[in-house]
This record gives structure tokens, C-alpha cells and sequence, in this order.
């Protein structure tokens, strides 16, 4: 199980920059679907990315699915050398995303996002127009029930 | 692609979404994790049964 709330503190408690996405950020707006990972657009600078690094470091990040064993170095080179990190953690799956298919990167996406008091904190998440475009954008069979559900939700949002 | 989400949109249970839209956002998050909870603790029991047989 994913312990979002435990994620949530986790990257907040060291000023991470990032907007929620995907799931969660669907569970947000009243998705009813199941999201078993935290998906998250983090912005590129140095600076964040050290703060990534740092806030996950006690987490014991791995890469999701890789072999046991598999040599994998938690740190600042290997978030800049890389984009985007599918991750299991002791408190559960995490999406580490540099950006998405019809989204862009943190930059492109923050005018789209709004702001959620999660937990007793304000967090970015990604606004419902914007999901369902983006979920469009990306055109993937397993999404076109959620966008379905997304759409529904704005209709219903609207009346 | 319009049409695939269109016909699914029909099938969509709309009283779900609007007692979700009732709940805030970190309430919404909560029964997420509960879900979560619910499906593992199924998936532990099919888990459990299929081991006796």
C-alpha cells in the first residue's frame, strides 16, 4: 500500500517543488478509481533536484520492477542524468516525472495547476481541464475509462 | 477516441462522483488509502485460499 500522506509530508518538509499528476491528482478532483502509485512532475533546477534527493534519501528509493541487486545510485547525478523514475520506496510507489506527453515540464504545466491544502500543507496539483488533456494527449488504451470518469466529473463540476 | 470515451461515459456511476465532489480533496485521499487497504486485504485472502487448496 502507498502511504501518499507519508510521501506528501515527505517531499514538502524539504520545499520539494513538484505538481501532483495522474491518479492521485484524478482522486483529488473525485475520480473514483483505484491509484496504488504517486505520481509527480518535479521541477528540474539543481537545487530542487537536491531537495528530491534528500527528501527520499530515508525512504531507501529503488527503481520499481528492477532485479534485486541491481546497482542503483540514489542521488542528485542519477535524477540528472535520467528524466523520468518509476520508484518503490518504504512508503510505497512513487513517479518521479521530469514531464509528460502533452504536458511539458513543471514549468509548462504550473499555470495549469492549482493549489490543495493537503494534510495541513499546500501542495500543486494538477487542474482538472489539464489532466483530461494530458490523459488525452497520451492516448493510451488502459486511459480512456478515467478520462471517461474525468470528463463526467467536469460535466457534473459544471451543472 | 471520441467514441470509445463516449460509450464508456454511459456506463460512468455519476451518484459515486457526486458523493466524491462532496467530500474535500484530502478526504477524497483518505478513501483512496482505504481502498487501497480493502484490495490488498482481498488480495491476501484469494492469496490465503488458493495456498489450502
Amino acid at each position: 500500500m502507498t502511504d501518499f500522506k507519508g510521501l506528501l509530508r515527505c517531499l514538502s518538509e524539504r520545499r520539494v517543488e513538484f505538481i501532483i499528476v495522474g491518479g492521485v491528482a484524478a482522486t483529488a478532483h473525485g475520480s473514483s478509481q483505484l491509484t496504488v502509485d504517486l505520481d509527480i512532475v518535479y521541477r528540474r533546477t539543481s537545487e530542487n533536484i537536491q531537495r528530491l534527493v534528500d527528501s527520499l534519501q530515508p525512504q531507501a528509493p529503488y527503481l520499481r520492477g528492477a532485479p534485486p541487486g541491481l546497482p542503483f545510485q540514489w542521488d542528485s547525478e542519477t535524477i540528472r542524468h535520467g528524466l523520468n523514475f518509476t520508484l518503490t520506496t518504504k512508503l510505497g510507489d512513487i513517479d518521479l516525472l521530469g514531464e509528460i506527453v502533452g504536458g511539458g515540464k513543471y514549468e509548462d504545466l504550473a499555470p495549469h495547476s492549482i493549489s490543495l491544502n493537503l494534510y495541513g500543507v499546500s501542495h500543486r496539483c494538477l487542474n482538472l481541464e489539464k489532466l483530461i488533456e494530458v490523459k488525452r494527449a497520451a492516448g493510451r488504451p488502459k486511459d480512456l475509462e478515467r478520462l471517461a470518469e474525468l470528463e463526467a466529473l467536469l460535466e457534473e463540476r459544471k451543472k | 477516441m471520441d467514441r470509445v470515451v463516449e460509450a464508456y461515459k454511459k456506463d460512468i456511476d455519476r451518484t459515486l462522483l457526486r458523493e466524491n465532489l462532496k467530500l474535500t480533496p484530502e478526504e477524497r485521499i483518505e478513501k483512496l488509502m482505504e481502498l487501497q487497504r480493502f484490495a490488498e486485504e482481498l488480495r491476501r485472502a484469494g492469496h490465503q485460499q488458493r495456498e489450502k487448496k
